[in-house]
């Protein structure tokens, strides 16, 4: 069977991406954000994970309003950049591992969560920026196959935190019941603390930053418990989706052990943070 | 919670209300993900605006480059930041004006960034 090898979490911003595009890794702005990402790249060469299940949200440059799916999980053979307004970015595709993206869906349905089933996608900076941060940006292929979960966080009514939580531990259970000697991991993304609209723009909350990189290692049943409410005045309007890490978390045993964990503030207009997870 | 969303001050977020009202607004800005339309937009900006039944009101809001407004009327940032990638402006800047700051004071004050 199929075995999760980790946990990864980080911030996505589209900024990140843009900095690496223009060569700006290593300016005094944002070599510190970099570096912090050495170890977690290491850690990931070191595991060589074979498929890695990415957990994220498309910010309206993919899908728009005319359908919002809460859940959706992706079953394409293959994933291209989309163009979010500045031409699509110079990145290799992301080959999907559909087989594992149907066993997903089955599993997900079983367990009484129902998602959309997508089979042809782009996808955006809350994809790609991650895998840029664990895997660095490949000169031609991708070392590791991805299956996208998207859930909406941005159209109100978005998912109960507590729902994303339970719908980790079955994300957990379908990886572990996958028939196949895969090594998976598992990416949480967005956040953390960042606010883009209204009076309140440029809100950031670095002590509740810290604590959450200490608190979803260690205590997840307590930000599974907060309201959405909680995570928009806590960590600011788009910082709310920072509960799409539950999803990761909730993959993972009840104890985990912190490997690599980071933080930086402000990458653009966001606590920007990372943690790496082993399961016990 | 629907409209209770905008129980928590200065914080619009994407509620059933907004989502209607804003929908012109950001099909328009949706639009700028193709290269065809950016140059649309370019060469004759109040008529792609046209295209997708703007309002005056939000017309004028969208070629005054007033972010609040665009926000006010409903327009989503992460629809209405598109217009930065034909028309180029930071996103810091954007913050800024929505906070009724200068760029300086809100990278200093609000990011904690030593300017």
């Amino acid at each position: 069977m199929a075995r999760i090898v980790g946990g990864l979490g980080t911030s996505h911003v589209p900024s990140i991406g843009a900095a690496l595009d223009k060569g700006l890794r290593d300016t005094p702005e944002w070599k510190p954000f970099f570096d912090g990402y050495v170890p977690a790249q290491e850690w990931v060469r070191e595991q060589r994970p074979d498929v890695a299940v990415v957990v994220f949200n498309d910010h309206f440059n993919a899908l728009f309003l005319d359908r919002v799916p809460t859940f959706a999980v992706g079953c394409a053979p293959e994933y291209h950049p989309v163009d979010e307004g500045w031409g699509p970015r110079a990145i290799p595709p992301f080959e999907g591992a559909a087989d594992f993206g149907w066993h997903l869906v089955d599993t997900l349905v079983d367990n009484h969560f129902d998602p959309e089933i997508i089979q042809e996608i782009k996808v955006d900076h809350g994809l790609q920026v991650p895998m840029e941060l664990f895997w660095g940006r490949p000169p031609e292929a991708w070392p590791v196959k991805v299956v996208p979960i998207f859930v909406n966080v941005l159209q109100y009514p978005i998912p109960l935190p507590d729902r994303l939580y339970a719908l980790g531990k079955v994300l957990g259970r379908a990886i572990e019941s996958h028939d196949s000697d895969e090594r998976f991991v598992v990416l949480g993304t967005g956040g953390l603390s960042h606010q883009l609209q209204g009076a309140r723009a440029g809100f950031v909350n670095p002590e509740a930053d810290r604590r959450f990189l200490e608190d979803i290692a260690h205590d997840p049943g307590k930000l599974a418990g907060w309201s959405r409410e909680q995570y928009v005045e806590t960590f600011g309007g788009e910082g709310a989706e920072l509960i799409m890490w539950l999803v990761m978390r909730g993959a993972l045993t009840p104890e985990v052990v912190v490997r690599h964990r980071h933080y930086f503030v402000p990458a653009s207009m966001t606590g920007a943070g990372m943690i790496v997870m082993e399961n016990t | 919670m629907g409209g209770e969303a905008d129980r928590i001050p200065d914080t619009p977020l994407l509620d059933r209300e907004r989502r209607l009202r804003g929908y012109r607004i950001n099909k328009m800005a949706m639009g700028l993900g193709d290269p065809a339309n950016r140059a649309a937009f370019q060469a004759d900006e109040p008529a792609y605006l046209d295209r997708f039944g703007l309002s005056d009101e939000e017309k004028a809001a969208v070629l005054s480059r007033d972010w609040s407004e665009m926000v006010r009327l409903g327009g989503n940032l992460f629809f209405i930041l598109k217009i930065s990638a034909v028309d180029p402006v930071r996103i810091t800047e954007i913050g800024a004006h929505q906070a009724g700051m200068d760029h300086e004071s809100f990278l200093r004050d609000r990011l904690g960034k030593k300017v």
